[in-house]
């Protein structure tokens, strides 16, 4: 290498490829492997086509009853019922259908804040999770979001398709304000097919976090929230008078830092992250926290164990 | 009250309205904070809810650093003005301090010595100086030494102080008058303190009328006692015509009103020679004499011992002696013949004596002396100087003038070492020359029809010339001839006839020394080194101590020789403290007690307390207490 070399700043694909070659390198690549191994271990007999969507409609496994209307199939009234109570019942059977799981990346600023760790363990974990998915045979959309859903890949499916998750996710760039309720307005619009839909965020929205959740939720989606969390944030390397400003929205603050005021942000940001769990917790919505200091397979298998990821 | 002393109220007010618009310039900008960026405002804005509260003391905390910074700087400000009491601003006195360093202050009847003594008075002065008050510390020995300049300085003027030390010398109050004098002339409110015991019997008459030009005399009298014995006189010399014996004589002064016992003991090479006892009466001066020594001694020591308290004064207790160095000389004699001359040389066992007949050729080697008996040859490099006995008219040094007969010395040269011990007036001469000296030559001896004994120097070679045979006069059949040939030997030789045994302490000395040096170096006894410079063949230098000293000089600093020098001052050894001096016209008198003044300098405390605050001020930035 050449002195120019080093003081010539290198273009930009050469930069990105750089970064994805990081990003995804071979030993990530291995552990996805062995993630999806582990995953068909815990989870095995349950793994393949069986997940069964709630819609009631054609399948074979029984789910319920409802009263005969007009119309309905002869052949799915319940005979024996009506022999013993007289009354015309319809069988429900519930209807199996692949699960379309949905990553929503969240690209603003703040995700990228210091040296960027949140906003490449959020890529890390979707890229787990999503080669998980697709080695289950179940339809992966990612999509990346700010204040609205600013970039989309198209719902895709078996595990060779891992390569373009890669190729998606080591383009995106953060960036932008979050307002997650905006955004995920924009999704659910956007993707009629319900699903499980895997928010990792770090969910800064100045406009408070819960919007974003309440219409995955109200939309008939399955929320899975993966609070990808930064203890650096909780305690900045600060001293003396300083002037904050919000890295997305400029927001500017004069503050005297000391000691019990570094305390006591530590304090709130703790707050805030058990508000969020809180929240979702609440509401049956899966939460999971995951902290940019733990490896990302380590994170991907307690995802596991927590549950509602994988059914 | 408090007035300023240092600079102008209205200058103290520019410099703090400039300072104090600096500091808050700097304040402002202190204040632009340092932009730091946060991923997520509202959690901060959760936690600055709850210091809205502190925020008030907050702006306090930083108005109080302001007010600190401004109270700094009128503190350094107030410190240039130089506050202090109004009574400290009148206009201050100048002193000159004259402490007296002579050997009377060497007397242990204040302890530990009257010097200590005057110099701890002193101090007492220099620590009651006023803040207006300037002083200059003086040294009053033989001559005056300052030793700082008029200076308000208290350590300057301490250290000062602290370099005096005594000498061996008398103490010349009339020139350390003069000095003080000029040094304050044209100053207000000058005081001439002298420190000391005021036994300054030499010069107190002079002092006494020293115009001292509107100064003001004072006087701190030091000393108790006036109990001393000195030996005040010492001397040794050769017999002129047996060299290798010499005789002492030494005076013992008792200076008290009493009688004492005193036992004087001789030494020499620092071997006991002779010990005595004598007693002395009331004011008696006891001389003794030590006739007929001999052996190798060069050095001599006399020491006196008294009882205790009977001699306050240990400095003149001792004196120093040293005796002439002997080499041997050679000597050229040219004579056909002459029993006289012959014999006269024959009395000194240090002479090597060659002798040839005229016309004959002369030996080798180098001669210290030749002695041309009747003849005058050319004389050759290798002889120092010659001594001319009836030269003929070629050859002759010096022009010979008209014939005279029945003629004697008239007049004669007392002082010239030639004619040292001498009494020419009974010298009866029956023929002979008178000189035609020529410029630079001088007459040592005339009669009444011209120069009949010259000496001078022909081509860098002295030489004296005698106008007659001395065997056409009686001079041979007297004792002064052979006196007068050795005598001139001695002195081309430079053996001293004259030979100082030692010098007194505190006059200038003029060390015979080879004229070709420029400058020579001399030891003290206390082992201090001085270069001296040399003039006309002496090493000019005023000794202040009494002991043994060294010679040394040229290019490998070979020893020139050594001499003795002593108080041998018996007005110096009269000790007996005066309590009152009257110098400058008028009686001294004691320093006012208001004089000694406590000398308030509140600039420091200011300087201390601007230190202590911003210590206080870094203390508590460090801590984060005021951040």
């Amino acid at each position: 290498m050449g002195l120019l070399d080093l003081i010539r700043p290198k273009s930009a694909p050469r930069r990105a490829e750089a970064r994805r070659a990081e990003l995804f390198d071979d030993d990530f690549q291995k552990k996805l492997e062995s993630l999806a191994i582990v995953s068909r271990r815990i989870f095995a007999g349950r793994m393949r086509a069986d997940r069964r969507s709630k819609k009631k409609g054609s399948g074979v496994e029984f789910a319920d009853h409802r009263d005969y209307t007009a119309g309905d199939d002869f052949r799915s009234v319940d005979w024996s019922i009506y022999q013993r109570f007289g009354r015309l019942l319809v069988r429900l059977y519930e209807e199996e259908e692949d699960l379309s799981i949905y990553f929503i990346v969240d690209a603003s600023s703040s995700m990228s804040f210091g040296d960027g760790r949140k906003f490449d363990q959020a890529r890390r974990l979707a890229a787990a999770l999503a080669y998980v998915g697709l080695a289950n045979l179940d339809r992966v959309t990612i999509v990346s979001a700010t204040d609205a859903v600013v970039a989309r890949m198209p719902t895709t499916r078996g595990k060779g398709r891992i390569f373009k998750v890669f190729e998606f996710l080591s383009e995106l760039t953060p960036g932008g304000t979050t307002d997650l309720g905006d955004a995920m307005k924009t999704f659910v619009a956007q993707h009629k097919r319900r699903g499980l839909a895997v928010l990792i965020s770090d969910l800064y929205d100045p406009a408070g976090f819960e919007r974003g959740i309440n219409t995955l939720r109200f939309n008939k989606f399955e929320p899975f929230v993966l609070h990808v969390v930064d203890q650096k944030e909780a305690r900045p390397e600060l001293k003396g008078d300083v002037r904050l400003y919000d890295c997305e929205t400029g927001e500017e603050r004069e503050v005297t830092v000391t000691d019990s005021l570094l305390e006591d942000m530590a304090r709130a940001f703790d707050d805030y992250q058990k508000s969020i769990e809180r929240f979702c917790t609440s509401r049956q919505v899966a939460y999971f926290a995951a902290d940019v200091a733990m490896p990302f397979d380590e994170l991907v298998l307690r995802v596991f164990r927590r549950g509602g990821f994988l059914r | 009250m408090i007035g300023l002393g240092g600079l102008p109220l209205g200058t103290l007010l520019g410099i703090f309205g400039a300072g104090a618009a600096l500091i808050v310039v700097f304040y402002i900008l202190k204040l632009r904070r340092r932009a730091v960026p946060v991923p997520f405002s509202r959690i901060w804005d959760s936690v600055l809810k709850d210091k809205q509260a502190t925020e008030l003391f907050s702006k306090l905390r930083r108005l109080l650093s302001l007010l600190l910074q401004l109270g700094l700087l009128a503190l350094l400000v107030l410190a240039l003005g130089d506050p202090k009491p109004k009574e400290d601003l009148r206009e201050g006195r100048h002193l000159v301090l004259l402490i007296d360093a002579s050997a009377s202050m060497k007397a242990i009847d204040v302890k530990p010595t009257r010097l200590a003594a005057a110099k701890a008075e002193a101090e007492k002065i220099v620590r009651g100086l006023g803040a207006s008050d300037r002083a200059i510390v003086v040294q009053m020995g033989s001559v005056p030494t300052p030793r700082s300049s008029m200076s308000g300085d208290r350590a300057e003027l301490l250290q000062a102080i602290a370099q005096v030390t005594a000498s061996d010398t008398h103490a010349d109050l009339e020139a350390a008058l003069f000095f003080g004098r000029d040094s304050l002339r044209g100053l207000p409110h000058a005081e001439l303190v002298v420190i000391g015991d005021g036994a300054y019997a030499k010069s107190a008459l002079p002092a006494a009328r020293v115009n001292l030009e509107g100064a003001e005399p004072r006087f701190v009298p030091i000393g108790k006692s006036g109990k001393n014995l000195s030996i005040s006189e010492f001397s040794v010399r050769r017999y002129p015509l047996d060299k290798a014996r010499y005789e002492v004589m030494l005076e013992v002064a008792n200076l008290d009103d009493e009688p004492v016992d005193v036992e004087l003991e001789l030494s020499g090479d620092g071997v006991i020679v002779d010990v005595t006892r004598l007693k002395l009466g009331p004011s008696e001066r006891l001389p003794r004499y030590y006739q007929d020594l001999a052996g190798a001694s060069r050095t001599l020591t006399a020491r006196i011992k008294a009882a205790a308290g009977a001699d306050e004064q240990p400095a003149d207790d001792v004196a120093y002696a040293l005796l002439p160095e002997r080499r041997r000389a050679r000597i050229l004699l040219v004579s056909p013949g002459n029993t006289y001359l012959e014999a006269t040389l024959l009395l000194d066992e240090y002479l090597d004596v060659a002798q040839v007949a005229p016309g004959a050729p002369l030996p080798a080697g180098k001669f210290d002396v030749a002695i041309f008996d009747g003849v005058a040859p050319t004389l050759p490099d290798d002889v120092g100087a010659a001594l001319y006995l009836n030269p003929p008219a070629e050859g002759t040094p010096v022009p010979l003038g008209p014939p005279l007969v029945d003629f004697g010395f008239d007049t004669w040269e007392r002082k010239s070492p030639v004619l040292r011990f001498l009494s020419m007036g009974d010298v009866q001469v029956a023929k002979g020359h008178a000189f035609k000296p020529g410029p630079g030559d001088k007459v040592i001896g005339a009669s009444e029809h011209g120069p009949i004994l010259v000496g001078g120097a022909r081509h860098g070679h002295r030489f004296v010339a005698l106008g007659f045979d001395p065997r056409d006069s009686d001079f041979v059949l007297r004792i002064a001839w052979p006196l007068f040939v050795l005598n001139t030997i001695n002195t081309f030789i430079e053996e001293d006839t004259g030979y100082v045994s030692s010098y007194r302490t505190g006059d200038v000395w003029r060390i015979p020394v080879p004229a070709s040096l420029a400058t020579v170096n001399l030891l003290e006894p206390g082992g201090a080194k001085h270069t001296v410079p040399v003039s006309d063949g002496r090493a000019v230098f005023r000794g202040q101590l009494a002991g043994f000293y060294k010679l040394s000089g040229g290019a490998d600093d070979a020893p020139l020789g050594e001499f003795a020098a002593n108080l041998s001052d018996l007005e110096e050894s009269r000790i007996a403290p005066q309590k009152e001096l009257t110098f400058g016209g008028k009686k001294a008198s004691a320093l006012p007690v208001s004089a000694v003044s406590y000398r308030s300098d509140i600039w420091i405390y200011l300087l201390l307390a601007v230190i202590a605050v911003s210590l206080l001020e870094w203390i508590t930035y460090h801590r984060r207490v005021t951040v």
